[in-house]
């Protein structure tokens, strides 16, 4: 009928009128660094790298991980203090909404505990993961009076998938003699939302216990075992919220928030590390963990420092990484802010002063990964 | 010049509207704004369309994965992505451990709808009795005003509050007195969480949310009881409860069951209230206080997670949980309207409760 | 025999109130319930700086940016399925032959039906991210439009079929086009009808959030201007975000936006009563 048809045609041009005006700039990865002149070495130093104040204001979004959130708020009046142009607009959500995020280009630099796995940079060519910092996990509880509870990841990971269900457990006495544990039951609190967090805890689960290595094994979002009483909450000052609410609870708390745990009266694990001592996060253990680990960091800069060998390391560190998708910056101006920013936040002078860190609990990127970070921050251009 | 049409017997035809003009009877304005006009009349329809293709494409991969295992099985997880094997199934490649069965969800949505439905109906009805035959005229219309309170409210806030009051209230005191049923109903027995989260508080949530629509129905209908009858059944000597039972409700019965159905239909669909109380686990509910989840709220948090997911799998899984909820909407709200408007137009509820 | 029986009828009768009006208390009591407890929580936060800073400020957070965001997202919703809905409603009304019109009127009602996270499902994986608009304001203006338009269809139906009869035979008789009539003859009386239809989706599009949630995302700044890769703020999300946030400044923050949006749909929702109302005395004043 002429109605039908007219009707047909006009939605017709309606929809390919939007289509057509829809934006989609694009931009195509610029050639690797051409700046290493002034430097001996082959690899560029932060030097090479151009840095500078961007010519006109430039707003940097970020957004994920809920355990570097607290650093990027204290490095945010620094930066803006340092280049006036620019402003740093950091936001929690979760790793995994950082990293999707960063990838699609919706927010400038995604905050992420995890690296990206090989199937995301296989999608999307030319995207990195650069530390800016190295932090750690605490694994706390709420037990009343017991201080010092000493855990292994093995009897961890047989907690969160049921095995284990009070703390009185003759597993967790064997590693705390000398100490009267309850018949509280436990009530294991986990992460509902995509995390990083979720993503070095079940590592260091995948690290220490075989079946959890072949079962839920690691990754941000993990196949949870059904574990009838278990609770969830989003972003790490929630987790502290819940396991403070509910005795006999166990958590994965990240350092930056640690502090708020202990106030609360959540008591903080003494962890088995690989080489078998007790040990709890504090700037010397996870340095040692560190150290241990840095030589072993691949160009890339995906990798792992979780269960490193050594008499003092503490087991759950990670480098905190900032995800950036170079294809999707598309003004110049932008990939200097973000460059300036990085340079920035890694320096001592900078962004990575004792105060800041300490703050937080962080310890500043071994000397050696430096190189590597300005290779890769060079690769960002607009 | 326009023409009045007549039918055979000299009649004029059709009422408010002047049916079927000739087309050359139409000015050019006219013909523009009929065409316009009708444009714009296609585009619900249009967007329809558009709804269920751009699911049905996104959805085909996950469910040709899946199988008939998106029905059967409980087991839902968008897959380990940092495992460097790839699942196949079917010729379609998803991360390691990949698995969409939608069962929990499909239960959680069910579970939760059901009992909102079978609580709000009994409590709309009865509260528009009294309503109607007990309260003074003066005061119905302050304490109708609360009707229209619990409708404005938008969902986002009830799920505020179903988090930091009333699920903390109903875990501290209403779920111990319940768990006594226990020794009956299994269902009952057993732990729920402290601060309330979980299926039967996301029910009970639910059914406030839903209470509006079918309120507002039954009010009209009953409004428009024939004082005839319902006082004929008085001068008889029935008692108010039982002109209540023998004239009004008969008369109402319909409109009920119809509002009814669109309530069911909101319940299915309600995103952010349970997302905020029900826990979200993606397992069946262990008990009536259990978390589980349902698919609304699946979705609603697991999409930005979705985009993680190399394969582009995650994503079409979610597709084709929005797929699934779709159809069980449509199916219920069509029922629901089909019915209604065998009655009147008039008493056709606007959907959300608003 | 007989004198047992109306004492059985009387007590059930009883009962039988005394549930109905429990029931009645179960409907008001949360209602208030949730109110004063909005209310209450908000409290700590209800001072000038909620309407003069944005989410952003981290010592004394505000509302500016959402409530910006809440409007102009209205505005849009008004801008976009305003015009598609008027003139649908008027073909409904006025030019559509009873089995076309039958039809649209149907698909019309069960777009209605469909939960606003499938559409919202929709706008993303086509408009976000298959189109490559990213989050944007004019992703999430075309996910309200089409949550609200089957709405404004309606109501725009319904009071252009109001208007009485004589009217209409009046301007047959007059001999004017079938726009003049709509124009000037039509369109006034049933003008508070189109109005309050437009005031109830605006009403559902303030009070929705998860529509909105993967197509505008969130900002924490003003808005600013650009429909495409422009994350959006709005007041819904505030309250869903900082709910799950402990502190209590963060609890305040979403009981103060929650306050305002309810604050927002109840004035939009009773508005539009109150101007149906006047319509309907408006058509009994016309009615000869």
């Amino acid at each position: 009928m002429n109605v039908r048809r007219h009707a047909s045609i006009g939605f017709a041009v309606i929809t390919g009128a939007v289509l057509v005006s829809a934006c989609g700039s694009t931009s195509t990865v610029t050639a690797p660094p051409t700046s290493a002149a002034s430097s001996a070495s082959s690899t560029p130093t932060a030097a090479a790298v151009q840095t500078g104040n961007p010519a006109g204001p430039q707003t940097l979004s970020e957004a994920g991980s809920s355990l570097l959130y607290p650093y990027l708020q204290k490095l945010a009046p620094g930066i803006n203090a340092a280049f006036p142009n620019i402003t740093l607009t950091p936001a929690a959500g979760g790793s995994g909404t950082g990293q999707s995020e960063a990838l699609s280009g919706t927010i400038d630099l995604g905050g992420s505990d995890a690296y990206l796995s090989a199937a995301q940079v296989t999608a999307n060519a030319g995207a990195l993961n650069i530390p800016i910092a190295v932090s750690a996990q605490a694994v706390n509880y709420n037990l009343p009076g017991i201080t010092n509870l000493k855990l292994s990841g093995s009897v961890i990971a047989q907690i969160y998938s049921g095995t284990i269900k009070v703390w009185n457990d003759p597993a967790i006495v064997a590693l705390n003699t000398g100490v009267t544990l309850p018949a509280t039951p436990i009530v294991p609190v986990r992460r509902s939302d995509s995390s990083g967090d979720t993503f070095i805890f079940t590592s260091f689960l995948s690290a220490t216990n075989t079946s959890w290595a072949s079962g839920p094994a690691f990754g941000t979002t993990v196949p949870w075992p059904t574990v009838t009483s278990e609770l969830t909450a989003a972003g790490n000052p929630a987790m502290v919220d819940t396991c403070h609410s509910t005795p006999g609870c166990i958590a994965y708390i990240g350092v930056s928030v640690e502090g708020a745990a202990l106030v609360d009266g959540l008591g903080e694990a003494e962890l088995q590390n690989a080489s078998g001592s007790y040990v709890q996060p504090g700037s010397s253990t996870i340095t040692a963990a560190v150290t241990a680990g840095a030589s072993k960091v691949p160009a890339s800069l995906a990798a792992s420092l979780i269960y490193e060998t050594g008499a003092q390391a503490y087991p759950i560190v990670n480098f905190e990484y900032l995800i950036i998708n170079p294809s999707k910056i598309t003004s110049s101006d932008t990939a200097l802010a973000v460059r300036t920013f990085i340079e920035w936040a890694i320096s001592s002078t900078g962004g990575a002063t004792a105060d800041n860190l300490s703050a937080v609990g962080f310890v500043p990127l071994p000397t050696n990964v430096i190189p590597l970070v300005n290779t890769a921050v060079a690769q960002i251009t607009g | 010049m326009i023409l009045v049409r007549r039918r055979a017997g000299g009649h004029p035809t059709g009422p408010a509207r002047v049916a079927r003009t000739r087309t050359h009877e139409l000015t050019t304005g006219d013909r523009v704004l009929q065409w316009v006009s009708g444009v714009a009349a296609t585009i619900p329809l249009a967007g329809l369309l558009f709804i269920t293709v751009i699911l049905v494409i996104w959805a085909v991969p996950a469910l040709v994965y899946s199988g008939f295992t998106v029905f059967t099985s409980d087991k839902f997880f968008i897959g380990n992505f940092y495992n460097p094997n790839f699942s196949s199934v079917n010729g379609i490649v998803a991360p390691f451990g990949a698995n969409y069965g939608a069962l929990t969800f499909i239960i959680g949505t069910m579970a939760t709808s059901l009992i909102a439905l079978l609580l709000a109906v009994p409590i709309s009805v009865g509260g528009v009795l009294m309503l109607s035959e007990w309260i003074p005229r003066q005061l119905e219309g302050p304490l109708s005003t609360f009707l229209e309170l619990l409708a404005g409210i938008p969902s986002v806030v009830f799920g505020f509050w179903g988090l930091t009051v009333f699920g903390p209230f109903l875990g501290a005191h209403v779920f111990p007195a319940l768990s006594h049923l226990g020794v009956v109903l299994p269902f009952f027995k057993g732990s729920w969480a402290f601060n309330g989260q979980g299926l039967l508080t996301a029910s009970l949530v639910l059914t406030l949310m839903i209470i509006p629509i079918i309120a507002s129905t039954t009010r009209q209908l009953v409004k428009r009881v024939p004082v005839l009858a319902s006082e004929g059944a008085l001068a008889l000597g029935m008692t108010k409860y039982e002109v209540v039972r023998v004239v009004t409700i008969p008369y109402v019965r319909t409109g009920i069951i119809a509002s009814a159905l669109l309530g069911w239909g909101r319940a299915l669909g309600e995103t952010i209230a349970v997302l905020l109380i029900i826990g979200m686990a993606n397992n069946p509910p262990v008990n009536i206080y259990g978390t589980t989840s349902t698919l609304a709220s699946t979705i609603a948090d697991e999409l930005d997670s979705a985009l993680s997911d190399g394969t582009g799998m995650a994503l079409r899984a979610m597709a084709m949980l929005g797929l699934i909820l779709l159809v069980m909407s449509l199916i219920t709200n069509l029922t629901g309207r089909l019915v209604v408007r065998r009655i009147s137009s008039e008493a056709l509820p606007v959907g959300r409760g608003v | 025999m007989e004198s047992r029986a109306p004492r059985l009828r009387h007590i059930r009768g009883i009962v039988f109130w005394i549930l109905c009006g429990l029931a009645l208390l179960l409907i008001i009591t949360p209602a208030l319930a949730i109110v004063i407890s909005v209310l209450v929580k908000a409290a700590p936060a209800l001072k000038w700086s909620l309407l003069t800073n944005s989410t952003q400020n981290v010592q004394n957070p505000g509302l500016q940016n959402a409530i910006l965001g809440t409007l102009v997202l209205s505005l849009g919703v008004v801008v976009v399925a305003g015009p598609i809905g008027i003139l649908g409603g008027i073909y409904l009304a006025e030019f559509a032959p009873k089995r076309l019109g039958g039809t649209l009127r149907f698909f019309s009602e069960v777009l209605a039906g469909v939960p606003s996270i499938v559409i919202g499902l929709v706008a993303y994986t086509a408009l976000v991210v298959a189109l490559h608009w990213g989050f944007s304001v004019l992703s999430a203006i075309i996910a309200l439009s089409l949550l609200t338009l089957p709405y404004i269809v309606k109501t725009t139906e319904v009071s252009f079929a109001q208007v009485p009869r004589t009217l209409r035979e009046a301007a047959i008789a007059l001999g004017l086009s079938r726009i003049t009539t709509i124009r000037k003859v039509l369109l006034p009386p049933a003008l508070p009808g189109i109005i309050s239809g437009m005031v109830i989706a605006l009403a559902i599009s303030t009070g929705e959030t998860a529509p909105l949630l993967y197509t505008a995302s969130f900002s924490n700044t003003n808005p600013t201007a650009g429909l495409f890769h422009n994350p959006i703020g709005y007041l819904t999300y505030v309250t869903y975000y900082y709910v799950q946030l402990p502190g209590a400044q963060n609890q305040a923050l979403a009981s103060a936006a929650a306050g305002v949006t309810i604050l927002l749909v109840l004035l939009l929702i009773f508005g539009g009563r109150a101007i149906t109302a006047r319509q309907r005395k408006m058509v009994a004043r016309l009615d000869v």
